[in-house]
Order: C-alpha cells, then sequence, then structure tokens
C-alpha cells in the first residue's frame, strides 16, 4: 500500500479545524508535492520533514511523494504539519503501521536531526480534535500538559520523530534529549500570578474615591478612566484590579489559555491560566500588536491576550488613534474580527478596559493653584485623542489628585488590603451571577440596557431621578444605562436586593467623578447615632 | 488662719457632685450656679430631694454624689481623666461664655466643669485653635478637605477641636495627628467611652498625644440630648468653627449655630452646588452666616485677631499684558501675527492717532511683544508666549 493517511488541525483565530493529511507515493522522479493551499513555512516543510526522516534512521521514499493537505481551499500555514506529513510519508512507505495514525491529531514542528519541536496552539487545536470526535492525538512532550487539558481525548507525548515511530512499532522509545519549551515565559506580562502577586491594595494610600471606583469596576467589570497628573497614583490603582477579581470559571480559563496558546505564550508547566490576565502594552505598540494580526498567520494581540482580565493603557491620549478606535468592537461585541485578504479570525477580546491619563499634555492641571502652561486648544486636543465614542463605552470616570502627605502618614485611616475588597468583589459577582443565571450574561457591565431596564430595573425613586438629569442634560442617555448598571454593582457590593435612589446617586457620582460617599460600602453610621 | 474666700476644694467637689446629679448643659442649672455658687445649689439640692421635692432635671442621691465626687478628687488615676473646673488655671475662659447666650434648644450656659485627658493642658492647646466640623455620612471629597484643613492648620500651629464622630470629624482629627499637630476631642460621653466603637484607636491616639474632654463623667455613654450639649462645647472652646459638609438638617449647623451666637468666627467649605451633603454649608454662606475658606491660611486669618495674619492670596496667573497701559494695549490687540502694516495702517486699526500710536509701537517693541519688519508692524513671534505668563 503505498497511501498513508493521518490528521492535523489549522486554526482560524481561536476555532480550530481538523485537516486530513494524506500522502501517496507513486512513480515519477524523486521529488516532494505539497497540495492544499500551502503557504511558504508549510512548504518548507517539506525540507524539514525529509531531513528528519533520514536522520532519525528511517528510509525516504525514493520517487514521487504527493502530500495533500484537505479541505484543499483551505489555506494553511505553519510548521505544526510537520511530524503529521512526516509519519504519513512513513506509513505510506510501509516503515509504520498505518492504522493508529489514521485517526489520531498529530502536531508538532520536526527538526532537521528529527528532534519534535513544541508548537504554538496546542491547546486550541487538541479541543477541535476533541470536538471532531478524535480519540486520540500526538504532540510534542513539552506541549503535553497543555493539551492534557482537555478532557475525552487521550494525549500522546513525544520527544522526537524516532520516539513516534518507535511508539507506532511498539519496539524500546530511544532515549533522546528533552526538548526546550517554545519560549521562556518569565518575563511576559500576563503572568498575573508572578509579577503582580506581591501588590496589595493597601499599598495605595489615601485616594478614597479612585480606591471605590476601582472596586466597582472590579465587581461589575465596568470600564474606568483615570485622569489625574503623573505620580498621583494611577498605574498602582489599575495594576492592583486584577488582584481583586476572582479566578477564572474552568469555561473561561479554557479560552484564556486557548488565546495564550496560540499567541505561544502559555507556560509549559502551567497549561491552564487561572488568574484574570493583565496586560498594559506600552503606548508606543503597533496596531498588529494591540489588537491582532500579521499577515500569514494571524495572532491575537493585547486585547485578546486581556480576554477575561484587564486592559490598561496608560497614556492612553498617546496611543494612536487607530490603536484607540479599534477598542471600540471588542467593548461592544467581547471579540475582535481581525481581517486580512486571504482570511480572517476572530479572537475573544473581553476585557475591563483601564485608561489612564494627564489633566494636559504638561500634566500639571490640576488643584486650586494649577501651574499648567498648555493652551486650551492644546489641552482640548489632549483630551479629544480618546474619542467620544470610545469615552461613551467607559461606565467611570475619575479625576485623580496626588496623595497629600497627612493621608501618606495617617495611620489610622484603616486601609484595606486585597483580600478584604476581594472578598467583597466576590460576593458582588456571586449575587450577580445568580440573577443572571440561563442569560449570557455575567456580570452587570455586559447586560444590555434594554434588558436591564425590563428585567431589572431600579427603583422608581431612583430612576425618576436619573430621567430629570437626562432631560436636563447632565447625562446622555447611554451614560445613564450606564448609571444604571453602575447602580447595580453598587448595590451588590453593599448587599442590598434592589439599587435604591441613594445607589442611583452614587452611581451617577461614579460615571461623573463626583464625591462619593466616604463611608460606603462599610463603616455606615448607625442610624441611631445623631448628633 | 480663717480665710473668707470660698474654699476651692469644695466648689470643685460640688460641681462634680452636681454633674453627677444633672444632666449636662440644662440652663437652669447653669444659671442657678452662676448666681449662687455651686456649694449653694447642692446645698439646698440636698435638702430639697430629702424632702422628696423634684425639680424636674435632676435625680439621685445627693450624699452618694457628693461622696463619689470626693472619692474622685481625692485619688486620681496618675494617668486617668482629670476634673478641671473654672478656676483652675487649666479652665480655658471662653466656656465662661456660654454663661452669656440664650439657650438653644433648651441647651446652654457654661459646663460645671469638664473630664479631661491627654498630656496637654486644655486652655494652652485651644487659645489658638479651630473647630472642624461636619456630616457623618460625609463624602470622599469632604473627608479629603477636612483632613487638609486639619493638616494645614496644624502646620500654623492652630489646634483642631472636633467631635471624633464618623466622617467629617474622624477625617479631621486623623489630619490633625498625620502631621503631628495637636488635636482636641470633645465627647458626648465619658471620655473613657469609645464612641463611636470603630474609633477606638483613634480616641486612643488623641489621648496620647492631645486632648479628649466630655462634660460627662466617665462611662456616661451617649444620647441625643448629650450630642446637642456637646456641640455647644466645641463651639465654645475653638477661636473658630469651619463647617466643611452639613446637610440642610444637620447637627454641625447647630455647631455653627452656637459658635455665632457666641461671636465666633464661623466659617464654611462650599461644595459642589448640586451636592445635598454641603446644602447646609452653602446656606451658612449664603445668609451670611459663615466666611467662604478653602485653606489653611484662609482659616489662620479669620480665626486671627483683625489684621494680624493675612492670607496671601493665591492670585491668577500674571500675564504681560496686564501691565499695558492705556494706548499701548489698544495698539497691540491692533498687530497682527502674520502680515506685516505700516503704523498708519496699525493707527487706523487702533482707530488713534499715528502720533500716539508711532510712540505706543517703540514701547511694545522694547517689550519684546511688536516687531519691525521693513516699514511694517506686526506682533513679535514670543508675544504669544509671552502675554501668556511669565
Amino acid at each position: 500500500m503505498s497511501l498513508g493517511r493521518t490528521r492535523a488541525v489549522t486554526l482560524e483565530g481561536v476555532r480550530g479545524r481538523v485537516v486530513e493529511v494524506e500522502a501517496d507515493i507513486g512513480s515519477g522522479l524523486p521529488k516532494m508535492v505539497l497540495v492544499g493551499l500551502p503557504d511558504t513555512s508549510l512548504n518548507e516543510s517539506k525540507d524539514r520533514c525529509r531531513a528528519a526522516v533520514i536522520n532519525s534512521g528511517e528510509t525516504w521514499p525514493n520517487r514521487r511523494v504527493t502530500v495533500a493537505l484537505s479541505p484543499a481551499s483551505l489555506p494553511k500555514s505553519g510548521s505544526q504539519y510537520d511530524l503529521a506529513i512526516a509519519l504519513a510519508v512513513l506509513a505510506a512507505a510501509g516503515a509504520v503501521p498505518a492504522e493508529p495514525i489514521r485517526d489520531a491529531v498529530l502536531l508538532g514542528e520536526l527538526a532537521l536531526d528529527g528532534r519534535l519541536r513544541a508548537v504554538p496552539g496546542v491547546l486550541p487545536a487538541t479541543l477541535a480534535a476533541a470536538q471532531a470526535g478524535c480519540r486520540r492525538v500526538m504532540v510534542p512532550e513539552v506541549n503535553a500538559t497543555e493539551a492534557g487539558v482537555v478532557d475525552g481525548i487521550s494525549v500522546v507525548a513525544v520527544r522526537s520523530l524516532a520516539h513516534a515511530v518507535a511508539l507506532l512499532r511498539g519496539e524500546e522509545p530511544p532515549d533522546d534529549p528533552p526538548v526546550e519549551p517554545l519560549a521562556t515565559t518569565e518575563n511576559l506580562s500576563w503572568q498575573g500570578e508572578d509579577r503582580w502577586s506581591g501588590l496589595d491594595f493597601a499599598d495605595v494610600r489615601g485616594q478614597p474615591a479612585a480606591r471605590r471606583c476601582v472596586e466597582v469596576a472590579a465587581a461589575g467589570g465596568h470600564h474606568l478612566f483615570l485622569e489625574g497628573p503623573p505620580g498621583a497614583g494611577k498605574t498602582m490603582l489599575a495594576e492592583r484590579l486584577p488582584g481583586l477579581l476572582p479566578d477564572l470559571e474552568p469555561e473561561a480559563s479554557l479560552e484564556v489559555s486557548a488565546v495564550h496558546s496560540i499567541a505561544g505564550v502559555l507556560p509549559a508547566d502551567a497549561p491552564l491560566v487561572t488568574r484574570p490576565p493583565f496586560l498594559d502594552p506600552h503606548h508606543t505598540a503597533s496596531i498588529a500588536a494591540i489588537v491582532g494580526g500579521g499577515s500569514r498567520i494571524i495572532r491575537p494581540g493585547a486585547m485578546s491576550l486581556a480576554h477575561r482580565g484587564v486592559l490598561f493603557l496608560d497614556e492612553a491620549p498617546e496611543f494612536a488613534c487607530h490603536v484607540l478606535e479599534a477598542l471600540r468592537q471588542p467593548l461592544e461585541r467581547g471579540s475582535i474580527c481581525i481581517g486580512r485578504a486571504e482570511r480572517s479570525a476572530t479572537f475573544p477580546a473581553h476585557f475591563v478596559l483601564v485608561l489612564a491619563a494627564n489633566p494636559c499634555p504638561c500634566g500639571l492641571d490640576f488643584g486650586k493653584d494649577a501651574r499648567c502652561e498648555c493652551t486650551q486648544a492644546a489641552k482640548r486636543r489632549y483630551k479629544d485623542r480618546v474619542s467620544g465614542p470610545v469615552r461613551d463605552r467607559i461606565d467611570i470616570y475619575r479625576k485623580v489628585e496626588p496623595v497629600r502627605r497627612h493621608e501618606v502618614r495617617d495611620e489610622l485611616g484603616g486601609v484595606e488590603g486585597t483580600s478584604v475588597v476581594a472578598s467583597r468583589v466576590a460576593a458582588a459577582r456571586a449575587r450577580q451571577q445568580q440573577r443572571y443565571s440561563g442569560t449570557p450574561w455575567r456580570v452587570n457591565g455586559e447586560v444590555p440596557g434594554p434588558a436591564l431596564r425590563a428585567t431589572w430595573p431600579v427603583h422608581a425613586t431612583g430612576a425618576a431621578w436619573l430621567e430629570e438629569h437626562l432631560a436636563a442634560g447632565h447625562i446622555s442617555a447611554r451614560g445613564a444605562d450606564r448609571a444604571l448598571r453602575l447602580a447595580w454593582t453598587v448595590a451588590d457590593l453593599r448587599g442590598d436586593d434592589r439599587p435604591m435612589l441613594d445607589h442611583v446617586k452614587i452611581a451617577y457620582a461614579l460615571r461623573l467623578s463626583e464625591p462619593l460617599p466616604a463611608a460606603w460600602p462599610t463603616d455606615l453610621p448607625l442610624a441611631a447615632e445623631v448628633a | 488662719m480663717l480665710t473668707l474666700v470660698p474654699d476651692g476644694s469644695h466648689e470643685r467637689t460640688a460641681r462634680l457632685a452636681l454633674s453627677l446629679l444633672a444632666e449636662p448643659g440644662d440652663p437652669r442649672v447653669a444659671d442657678d450656679v452662676r448666681r449662687r455658687g455651686p456649694v449653694a445649689v447642692l446645698d439646698t439640692w440636698s435638702t430639697q430631694i430629702a424632702a422628696g421635692e423634684d425639680a424636674g432635671y435632676r435625680s439621685g442621691d445627693c450624699v452618694a454624689a457628693r461622696e463619689t465626687a470626693e472619692r474622685l478628687l481625692e485619688s486620681p488615676q496618675p494617668a486617668g481623666p482629670r476634673w478641671v473646673c473654672p478656676g483652675d488655671a487649666e479652665w480655658p475662659g471662653g466656656l465662661d461664655d456660654l454663661d452669656e447666650v440664650a439657650p438653644v434648644q433648651r441647651r446652654g450656659g457654661a459646663p460645671l466643669g469638664l473630664w479631661v485627658h491627654g498630656p496637654r493642658q486644655l486652655a494652652a492647646v485651644v487659645t489658638r485653635s479651630v473647630a472642624l466640623v461636619g456630616s457623618r455620612a460625609s463624602t470622599t471629597y469632604g473627608s479629603q478637605v477636612a483632613g487638609d484643613l486639619a493638616a494645614e492648620s496644624a502646620d500654623r500651629d492652630i489646634s483642631v477641636v472636633s467631635g471624633a464622630a464618623h466622617g467629617i470629624d474622624s477625617a479631621a482629627h486623623r489630619g490633625a495627628l498625620a502631621v503631628d499637630g495637636v488635636t482636641v476631642a470633645v465627647l458626648a460621653c465619658g471620655v473613657d467611652v469609645a464612641y463611636p466603637r470603630g474609633h477606638e484607636s483613634l480616641l486612643r491616639r488623641i489621648a496620647e498625644d492631645g486632648v479628649v474632654a466630655s462634660e460627662l463623667p466617665p462611662g456616661a455613654t451617649p444620647t441625643r440630648l448629650r450630642f446637642l450639649s456637646r456641640n455647644r462645647i466645641i463651639a465654645a472652646l475653638a477661636t473658630g468653627t469651619v463647617v466643611v459638609e452639613a446637610a440642610l438638617r444637620s447637627g454641625s449647623l447647630n455647631t455653627a449655630n452656637w459658635a455665632g451666637g457666641l461671636g465666633r468666627t464661623v466659617m464654611g467649605v462650599p461644595g459642589p452646588v448640586t451636592s445635598s451633603t454641603s446644602a447646609g454649608v452653602h446656606r451658612l454662606i449664603r445668609d451670611g452666616g459663615a466666611e467662604l475658606v478653602t485653606s489653611g491660611t484662609d482659616i489662620a486669618e479669620s480665626i486671627a485677631p483683625l489684621g494680624s495674619d493675612t492670607a496671601t492670596w493665591v492670585e491668577g496667573e500674571h500675564r504681560l499684558v496686564d501691565d499695558l497701559q492705556g494706548a499701548d494695549r489698544v495698539v497691540l490687540e491692533a498687530l497682527t501675527v502674520g502680515v506685516a502694516r505700516s503704523a498708519v495702517e496699525v493707527a487706523a486699526a487702533a482707530r488713534l492717532n499715528v502720533e500716539v500710536t508711532e510712540p505706543a509701537l517703540g514701547r511694545l517693541l522694547l517689550a519684546g511683544l511688536a516687531e519691525r519688519t521693513g516699514d511694517g508692524w506686526r506682533l513679535s513671534r514670543q508675544a504669544p508666549l509671552a502675554l501668556r505668563s511669565h
């Protein structure tokens, strides 16, 4: 028999499609042909496979070898097909049994000496294989933990082509050295547990109002805009937001891990991202880095890597305009679609957005004796860089002033740490989950305005009060909707069953950077105490 | 040798005994004590209580109260609270002013004495002091401003007096403590009672570094009436009273009311005009009952004897153009950035004579605001920058 057949997976965004890999050895001059819309990186697979097979001590057929990847009309790229191609050829040549690999999915890139290198996207590829009814995957050893996360599929970890061949023939596997993982991930920013594990909310001194805003943003999944001079603590506050979020639920964890797997930033020893990621791209980052993209392989950007976590854009007005405008789609839909001439990919991008900005280009326009020297026009230009449509999608707006000397030294203020605030956030999220069970939404920030008003209206007094401000033009219609969502989060944080007038007032203040109750939501004065 | 002046220790004991029998801040008691002296009043009460007469404002056993008072005064705890009353060196004279004003809500009169706890001398501490009062349900803005004002006042050696309640009060105490300033807490309960409970550590800190005072005996618990009585003491102790945030029916307006009645300086901090938490302060300022203050400097000026401490105003930014006189200014406005114009054209644009315009252009040239190009004049390149500020 001169036909070998196995399977591999191609990825479009986070969705994978099982691809059939067939190898035929026919008469003709020694040559290898790869059909099925391979791109350059995939075409190079021919040479890698040939060298790897020979260097593994096997024989490369000295005839015409045709390898077809189907569906043939689907463009394919990447190096993860190497193992499938090499084994299909060997099966066609009768060097390995054809039956065991026929229904298995094989993934991995071959080195010229036959070592099997790690590839990105093993987790979503394995998910796709499982969904397609496949029972077994063969993956590079370094990716095995990642693939092992998926239920209902058995993972065969191999170090090299010779290892794979030995397993198929039922021989003793060779003693190959272990292969390096894809990337050293120690300094990658989304590794919440490492870089941000030492941060505590108690490190933030003063800023009672901004602290509340961060807490509300965490509890209800609301987007936050912090405006203040350099050194006011905007970054400190934003960095401590992920710590307030609960661990990712299993389903969300899988989604996040899949995205990170495609980006190749999933550590080999921790295949599941369990903590909400935190991404803080620099303002010089390109649109492809933030939105995602690339010409051949479409890779997820910071927006997608921040999925189910926090995306923090410091110095937001310094980002390129089209980067900021690109926020609109994920803010609206929770996903981002990247279109290229040949293909398009959709990545999830559901994050809590935190924008930070200076009050003006020089950063000194704050307080009662402002020393700012910016012209009015320069200030307006700076403010307009974050456009109205993007601003409109931000729930909480807060001006932050530098912390005062007495606030830094105040030891009696009882500053709450991450664990205290996080437990309030968790309780508030539990209430929301219960309320929204059976709906596609999880937190107040996700619920569309019409659904909120129809199914979960706030108390009539609060609604009427908000209506007055809407009529007076103090708040836009979209802003009023955002205020209603915030009112629910305020009620959830306090453990109240339904937002009343007071909750709506607090929500309004959150939206417009007005003073908040100092004692909320803890330490409320006793009603009996009258001064 | 016999002395004709009343025995000081008898008087102190009598005042303390009376304070154990009557509710503090009762104007009838204060009035009686002022006219007849505490010893005579206590004698009368003994007789009346023995005869079963009820005056309606006292209760208890006169003999027991006198014994308790004697015991408390004879064996004071070394680090505990002390009884301070009129005639003592530590007695702040300002409290006696309370006898001169009419009662408010049936509370009034100078206190019989005060229980004082803390290392500092009350009279010395309050000679230059400000009461910072306001809503217990304060906003983040109010608490922050209260802290700022307290810290800035403390920096100017002004003691901060307040009531140790939630909200503005605690922010004020904490602001003063954070910059190692002196602060006085006047309570509506015994000086040893931690109320509100969450402020136990705050009160302990104040008793360590400042003064905790109350006209109620140790162990007494707060009541609504006692808060009202306490407010008059805060107002009388401090040189001036600042209301930071108060709703229209806030207890801190009662304190401001007392301060006004006592002839003390009443000050108010404005908030957003849309905020109900500041509505009471805004009413107070609008009615002319309070001076508007925004900083410790303002407070220092307001509470200082006339003319002795003048606040330096934070001026709006100074612009070069502010110094220009008459024609110069008009001519400057007539100049344009790009196109140069002849003196005649400039004069026409400025609606001035050429004779006036030419010297003005010369002066603007010297000031670096105008520029000469060939036979024309235009605004110098530096002018927009120079006009903004310097």
